[in-house]
């Protein structure tokens, strides 16, 4: 186990990714928009979007699966955009797992070893290991290693249709892992689980991460596996990495609105308001102070769930429609006047209501988010929350 | 009545038209087979066992295993593989691939008999085209192959006359009848194939294609060859049709094409012998069982993988 950890860090010490200016078509639909994004070694990156954001397509173009139009692929300082993905020296687990239906466990996390380690006439069936009697005992000896790390050594002789879908992500993990790749790119693997083992595996994948010390490039739709797993997150759209950076920052600090919108379940509130340039904010009818001073303009306000308090005095108030109940939390789904959509608010279980009834909420005018016309962030100066 | 009988209502039918068209048919053969029976004559006699014992001693009965089995062990394998190569190269093209298909699957469609006479006509010793070709090549670098210059100095082969080209010439055309279909059955194959494997290959360090042949796409296609080689034996033993059609009195010179099939239609239908039919029937039966059993115990034991 130590020494898998020691074998990962040493071929990962220098890696260091770099996409520049990726572009990339399906015929006339274009997928990624001059893309860039640089990535350190030993960073757990997420790329994270909706469905059809290209963020698979730009994981196969570093993977080399996939042939960028233009743009240039760098793997530790090496330009690697003309070589194929087998000399790319990375490891892939796939959304299927992708395992050899006819290879037992064993096999299957042999198979990377085998291609690279061994010669045509080592890789001879029955008279192979006879021939490379060594580099095949090193191998048998590197997947029992890698097996008992991820606690999958009574499995190594089942075929990949006896195992559950945890199992085979299991094993789709020890195939990358049995090498010292330069970086573990994952094409959403967590997401043919189920909740609960979904939300296991990610506490899981964050402590392999710890343990290997290797880059990991993670592919989600999932915003909560990237807000909880990674040290960067890039959050794309429409062929376009909108924001990269630490979870909590693009959580607290969205740059534009389909961000914000994007990252935090539920939903952040958007409602109608107006900056009105003396320090001023109009929202739903009642004025607070903000640190806004500037030209006069109509805003999209951002507000998270739990950014909204209940409060006797509170200026705002609502009927409740709906009431999710989360256990420690409570979602209030009320109706305001003047908002255009619901405004969900979080409550502690305690101060909940009933459906129908009328509750009176206020917020921190510190804790908004302000957005233009095109959706771009309003930046208030001096913020309390502001982070960067 | 406590217990409903519709299951009868339900299993009944498709068991019936099994006895009365599959099971008592094969019964009666099995019967058949055992007598001197012949169609008109009012009764028979039981001959126990004398049947088959000719079956497995007269030299024309050997002529007809050897002929079956040299058409099924040229065109088993044969076709197999030409239609794994084939369905490969087709599957690895993008625009002319269908017109491949088409122009590889048209054999198979055509009526055999009609397609019989074009190849008589093609192998004709004379005016055929085949040895009209081979003639042309006669004085050129051709010659200083052995069997092309004798071809050259005498005449080529009579190829469907000749004794000992008949039945390669017949299994010739049968490959090249059979091998669409077996191509049909493996681009099926191929496009169950999920591409992630091969991005899972690639990978893994699989550079040539032939890694991946090994690693992937031949594994994968396990249950696909177990299929196509069942169903190639099964045709193979059948055929007839070809045979009728270019040796219409008694299989060919010396006999040395005179298949299976053709033996049990000279001898029930032709000569009206009625047992000796039934019984290189029931032996034929037989090989089909033999190759069945074999294809089920594949399916269970090596290509189950899901």
């Amino acid at each position: 186990m130590h020494s898998a950890a020691t074998r990962l860090r040493r071929g990962a010490l220098m890696s260091q990714i770099s996409l520049k200016s990726i572009t990339k078509a399906f015929g006339d639909t274009p997928v990624l928009n001059d893309v860039s994004l640089d990535i350190e070694d030993g960073e757990f990156v997420t790329l994270v979007g909706p469905s059809g954001c290209g963020k698979s397509t730009l994981l196969r173009i570093l993977a080399g699966l996939e042939a960028a139009d233009a743009g240039q692929v760098a793997i530790q300082g090496r330009d690697v955009t003309a070589i194929r993905p087998a000399d790319r020296n990375l490891a892939m687990v796939f959304q299927s797992y992708a395992l050899y239906p006819h290879l037992s466990v064993a096999q299957n996390m042999m198979t990377p070893l085998r291609m690279r380690d061994l010669d045509r006439a080592g890789r001879l069936p029955l008279i192979g290991p006879l021939i490379a009697r060594a580099a095949h005992r090193k191998m048998r000896d590197q997947v029992a290693e890698v097996a008992e790390t991820l606690q999958i050594t009574p499995l190594l002789d089942r075929k990949p249709g006896q195992l559950s879908g945890g199992q085979r992500q299991r094993v789709a993990l020890g195939r990358a892992m049995v090498r010292a790749p330069v970086a573990f790119l994952m094409d959403e693997p967590l997401s043919n689980l189920d909740a609960a083992l979904r939300v296991h595996m990610r506490a899981e994948l964050s402590e392999l991460h710890r343990r290997l010390q290797a880059t990991f490039v993670y592919v989600t739709h999932d915003q909560a596996e990237a807000l909880t797993m990674s040290d960067r997150m890039a959050v794309m759209m429409h062929g376009d990495i909108l924001q990269v950076g630490p979870p909590n920052d693009i959580y607290l600090n969205p740059a534009s609105l389909d961000v914000a919108r994007f990252i935090g379940s539920p939903q952040i509130n958007t409602l109608p308001g107006e900056l009105n340039g003396a320090g001023g904010l109009d929202l739903l009818g009642v004025t607070s102070d903000t640190r806004y001073v500037g030209t006069r303009q109509a805003v999209t306000v951002g507000l998270r769930p739990e950014h909204l308090n209940l409060a006797q005095q509170g200026r705002l108030s609502g009927i409740v429609r709906h009431s999710e109940n989360l256990g420690a939390d409570v979602f209030l789904r009320l109706e305001v006047g003047g908002a255009p959509a619901p405004v969900v608010l979080r409550a502690a279980p305690a101060d909940a209501r009933g459906r129908g009834e009328r509750v009176a909420f206020d917020f921190d005018p510190n804790d908004a988010l302000f957005f233009d016309a095109n959706g771009a962030r309003v930046m208030v100066p001096n913020a309390a929350r502001e982070v960067a | 009545m406590p217990q409903s009988r519709a299951y009868i209502w339900f299993v009944g039918p498709a068991l019936l038209l099994m006895f009365v068209i599959l099971l008592i048919p094969i019964l009666i053969a099995g019967g058949l087979s055992l007598t001197d029976y012949s169609l008109g004559n009012s009764g028979a006699s039981f001959v126990g066992l004398e049947n088959y014992e000719r079956i497995f001693t007269r030299s024309t009965y050997e002529k007809m295993f050897g002929a079956t089995f040299r058409y099924v062990f040229v065109v088993v394998p044969l076709t197999v593989g030409l239609g794994l190569g084939a369905a490969l190269l087709i599957h690895s093209l993008g625009r002319f691939g269908d017109l491949y298909k088409t122009i590889y699957f048209l054999p198979v469609m055509a009526a055999l008999i009609a397609m019989a006479i074009v190849w008589e006509f093609a192998f004709h010793p004379t005016i055929g085209i085949v040895n009209a070709t081979l003639e042309r090549g006669c004085g050129t670098v051709l010659e200083r192959w052995g069997w092309y210059a004798q071809g050259c100095a005498r005449t080529f082969p009579l190829w469907l006359n000749d004794r000992d080209y008949a039945i390669w010439t017949v299994s010739f055309i049968g490959v090249w009848q059979g091998f669409g279909f077996n191509m049909v059955l493996y681009l099926a194959g191929l496009t169950s194939i999920p591409p992630s494997l091969y991005d899972a290959a690639e990978m893994d360090g699989a550079k040539r294609g032939w890694d991946r042949f090994r690693l992937v796409t031949w594994p994968l296609l396990g249950p696909t060859t177990v299929f196509v080689v069942t169903i190639s034996f099964i045709r193979s033993f059948q055929v007839f049709d070809m045979v009728e059609a270019f040796y219409p009195q008694g299989g060919g010179p010396s006999k040395s094409v005179y298949v299976m099939m053709f033996a049990i239609y000279e001898k029930g239908i032709q000569q009206n012998l009625m047992g000796i039919g039934a019984a290189i029937t029931v032996v034929f039966l037989c090989f089909v069982m033999i190759l069945t059993l074999i294809q089920r115990w594949f399916v269970e034991r090596r290509t189950h993988y899901v």
